[in-house]
């Protein structure tokens, strides 16, 4: 609870740093005076940028986190990993006429979805725990409904596209299910009603 | 601060489904004014220079207004330029939506952003977003709703076209393919906010925002739009006739000035959270640093309520190392009490953000907080009371507060949480009319960075709203001026004309704006980006 209480030692892109133990990676290499601008967004854990590999004390397995989420701990290892290359995907909502061609339409989108080699890199990777492996067989299936919802906490963070090998863009293929769940499916009776009578003009403001 | 020990106030507090009613309540003004932030008379100054001069701003606000620039002309030459219709700068939920439909509208588009694309205060929203669609509801009483928690000091008509506008916003962000929570007919679940007559609020969990943008972010990443992350915008250019004719970027991944020459430029960066005023937590993202307000400024655009920032009355305040951190005023919606350190009600709940806030800090001021110990204090959100009446509400509603309580070592649905007033929205900001545009032509101003939609106090949920209805009408309109012949010279002579009428005023030119990263992440200092300062500078330098 105290401020001055013991410091951790840890190193943070090659560099030894010591910083109080509640402190972020992130905050911890300001605290040592070290600049840092990338891979700095919302420091609340939902935007996806601050994205880390991270090797503990105990540990020779490394992990991927988002480092406004990783408290400093002794012995640490801390890399930031830059700029996630966009997604080459390419593809228009409005490009699919009806509900009946979704899934035909996703394969066309998304090739590589078939290709999964269930490898699990994706879900490993993942720091939200996601299970994104299980998504894209959804998806592949036409469940795009069940598959929209596993990433329901996704934040874009890029990692399972990073480690896929198959170049699938898990993330990607977890949105578009989400996207046309939405964009066929939702169509809320008390929206339209609403829209109806504003659309009649019925509802004017008096300023 | 003086008030009960935080360890001494957890052992007194018991859940309780049901607690008696706050005693009588002051007038609202009243309270501002002896307890609210904007009121304190050592945060404001008078301005010198500029458009606003005489006008009353925040004193750190003012200095930005009236810095230097962080060019010149001679770092300019060489720089690559690149045409384009429409450019828009930043990629928060007005600049997305701005984007998607000026490029529909068949415009070419380039969104330049300071950071990854959706880095933005969008992305952390929570409670949601205001459409009346409910039977009992209308938007002549979403407009009377948002009038009276302006303070009045509002432009009426941004607000009418705003709430007209509502439903419709809701719709096209369905076709985007964002996500609502739906009941089990398929309705769109609402839920009331402070100071609101009716339940309008519609939601996505507690992740509104971070739904809301991804599915942009998504569109514009699937799209020909060009995007350029970590490519702050430092200065506006203007042509010969006075338009706003492009912007001046710098770009972090490859170091170097590039310039953009548009027929529209949009500007949509955002709020100030991280210029923390008055020493505030904030709870907004790493690059809310007030940018657009200083370009636009510069280049001859009016602001307005410069004095005027919303300090949201639920950040948390214990643990240390994550305070200013925001809960959602959903947990007050959904019916969590506040209670000083003798366990006691003292405010209406769903009062507007900033009576509760002021009331807040009435509390700890007077000695009925509840203390840390370290200097910093709070009030108890008491949300074990919600769980008593609505077992199993958090887990299904609040899915990002219980990660929160985690970090925290708190489990919300069992005790309460130590809360102060946060940092939270720039009420104030670029005049705009209906369409968003600014008094300078070929310049807009969208979303947090505008001002007049919410007039002294937002309602929750009205920005999101804000965000999309103005960024479309934006993003129609810069589209439309994809057919006029491109501006001949480009330049930044708006510079001279500045630092001519600082010199005048007797100010000091050693502060440069816009300020881009706060203070701590020490971008001045940072070595990799030496050849993005002024030229004379680094001269000076050696
Ligand atoms: C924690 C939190 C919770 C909230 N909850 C709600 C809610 O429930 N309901 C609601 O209605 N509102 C809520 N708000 C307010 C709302 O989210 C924001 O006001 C709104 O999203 C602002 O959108 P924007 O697009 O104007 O700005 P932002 O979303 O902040 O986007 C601005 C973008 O501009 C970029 N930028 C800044 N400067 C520059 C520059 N110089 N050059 C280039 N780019 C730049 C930024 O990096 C950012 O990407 C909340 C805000 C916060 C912080
Ligand atoms: S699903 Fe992929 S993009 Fe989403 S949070 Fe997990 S690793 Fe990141
Ligand atoms: S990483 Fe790619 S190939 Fe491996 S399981 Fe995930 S989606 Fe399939
Ligand atoms: S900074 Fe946004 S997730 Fe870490």
């Amino acid at each position: 609870m105290s401020g001055n209480a013991h410091e951790i030692h840890l190193t943070i892109n090659g560099k030894d740093i010591s910083a109080p133990p509640y402190l972020s990676v992130i905050q911890a290499l300001w605290h040592a005076g070290y600049p840092r601008v990338k891979s700095v967004g919302c420091l609340e854990g939902v935007c996806g940028s601050c994205r880390v590999m991270v090797r503990r004390a105990d540990s020779r397995q490394v992990t991927t986190e988002l480092g406004c989420q990783v408290l400093v701990e002794e012995g640490m290892q801390v890399n930031f990993l830059l700029f996630p290359t966009p997604t080459h995907h390419r593809y228009q909502l409005d490009e699919i006429k009806n509900s009946w061609e979704v899934q035909a339409r996703f394969h066309q989108f998304f090739p590589e979805a078939e290709k999964c080699r269930h490898c699990g890199g994706c879900n490993t990777t993942c720091p939200k725990g996601i299970q994104v492996e299980k998504g894209v067989e959804l998806a592949s299936k036409g469940k795009f409904r069940e598959a929209g919802e596993l990433f329901g906490e996704c934040v874009l963070c890029n990692l399972c596209q990073t480690a896929c090998p198959e170049s699938i863009a898990p993330n990607h293929v977890g949105l578009f299910s989400r996207r046309v769940t939405a964009y066929f499916h939702t169509r809320p009776s008390n929206l339209i009603r609403r829209l109806e009578r504003l659309r009649k003009g019925e509802l004017q403001v008096v300023t | 601060m003086k008030g009960t020990p935080i360890e001494q106030a957890l052992a007194e507090y018991t859940a309780a489904a049901q607690r008696p009613a706050p005693g009588a309540q002051p007038d609202t003004r009243e309270l501002l004014r002896a307890f609210h932030p904007d009121h304190d008379a050592h945060a404001k100054v008078t301005l010198q220079v500029g458009p606003n001069k005489g006008d009353i701003c925040h004193r750190q606000v003012a200095q930005l207004l009236q810095a230097d620039a962080r060019i010149d002309e001679a770092d300019l030459a060489g720089s690559p330029v690149t045409e384009t219709d429409v450019l828009v700068i930043g990629g928060g939920g007005a600049g997305c939506a701005a984007a998607l439909v000026a490029q529909q509208q068949g415009a070419r588009v380039i969104i330049a952003t300071k950071l990854r694309l959706g880095d933005s205060n969008t992305v952390m929203a929570e409670g949601g977003i205001q459409a009346s669609i409910e039977k009992d509801d209308t938007p002549q009483m979403h407009f009377d709703d948002t009038i009276r928690a302006s303070r009045q000091v509002v432009d009426r008509e941004l607000v009418a076209e705003m709430v007209s506008d509502a439903p419709d916003v809701i719709r096209w962000l369905i076709q985007q393919g964002m996500q609502f929570d739906l009941d089990d007919y398929g309705d769109l679940m609402t839920r009331r906010a402070g100071g609101t007559s009716a339940a309008r609020v519609v939601y996505y969990r507690d992740y509104t925002g971070l739904e809301m943008m991804r599915v942009l972010r998504e569109a514009i990443r699937t799209s020909d739009i060009e995007v350029w992350d970590y490519s702050p915008a430092v200065e506006l250019l203007s042509s010969e006739s006075g338009y706003c004719a492009g912007a001046v970027i710098s770009s972090l991944k490859e170091r170097q000035h590039k310039l953009v020459r548009a027929k529209a430029v949009i500007l949509a960066t955002g709020g100030i959270g991280r210029m923390h005023l008055n020493e505030f937590p904030t709870s907004n993202h790493f690059g809310a640093t007030g940018d657009g307000l200083v370009l636009a400024y510069r280049l001859g655009a009016r602001l307005r309520d410069l004095d005027s920032f919303q300090y949201h009355p639920s950040g948390l305040a214990y643990p240390q190392h994550l305070a200013g951190t925001l809960i959602t005023e959903g947990v007050r919606s959904a019916g969590a009490y506040l209670l000083n350190g003798r366990g006691e009600r003292f405010v209406d709940e769903l009062q507007p953000r900033d009576h509760v806030a002021a009331a807040i800090i009435r509390e700890c001021a007077e000695g009925r907080g509840i203390s840390t110990g370290s200097g910093s204090g709070g009030v108890w959100l008491d949300t074990p009371s919600v769980e008593l009446r609505n077992p199993g509400l958090f887990e299904a509603r609040f899915p990002k507060l219980i990660q929160l309580g985690k970090k925290c070592g708190i489990d919300p649905r069992h005790q309460p949480m130590l809360i102060y007033p946060t940092l939270h929205y720039q009420n104030g900001g670029v005049v705009i009319d209906r369409n968003g545009q600014t008094n300078v032509p070929g310049l807009f101003c969208i979303g947090e960075a505008s001002g007049g939609v919410h007039g002294r106090n937002r309602l929750m949920g009205n920005s999101l709203l804000d965000i999309i209805s103005f960024g479309r009408r934006a993003g129609a309109h810069a589209a439309g001026r994809a057919h006029d012949r491109g501006h001949k010279k480009i330049s930044i002579e708006h510079l001279s004309n500045l630092r001519r009428e600082l010199t005048l005023a007797g100010m000091p030119l050693d502060s440069k704006g816009p300020l881009l990263f706060p203070g701590y992440a020490n971008f001045e200092n940072d070595s990799d980006y030496a050849g993005l300062r002024k030229n004379s500078e680094r001269e000076g330098m050696q």
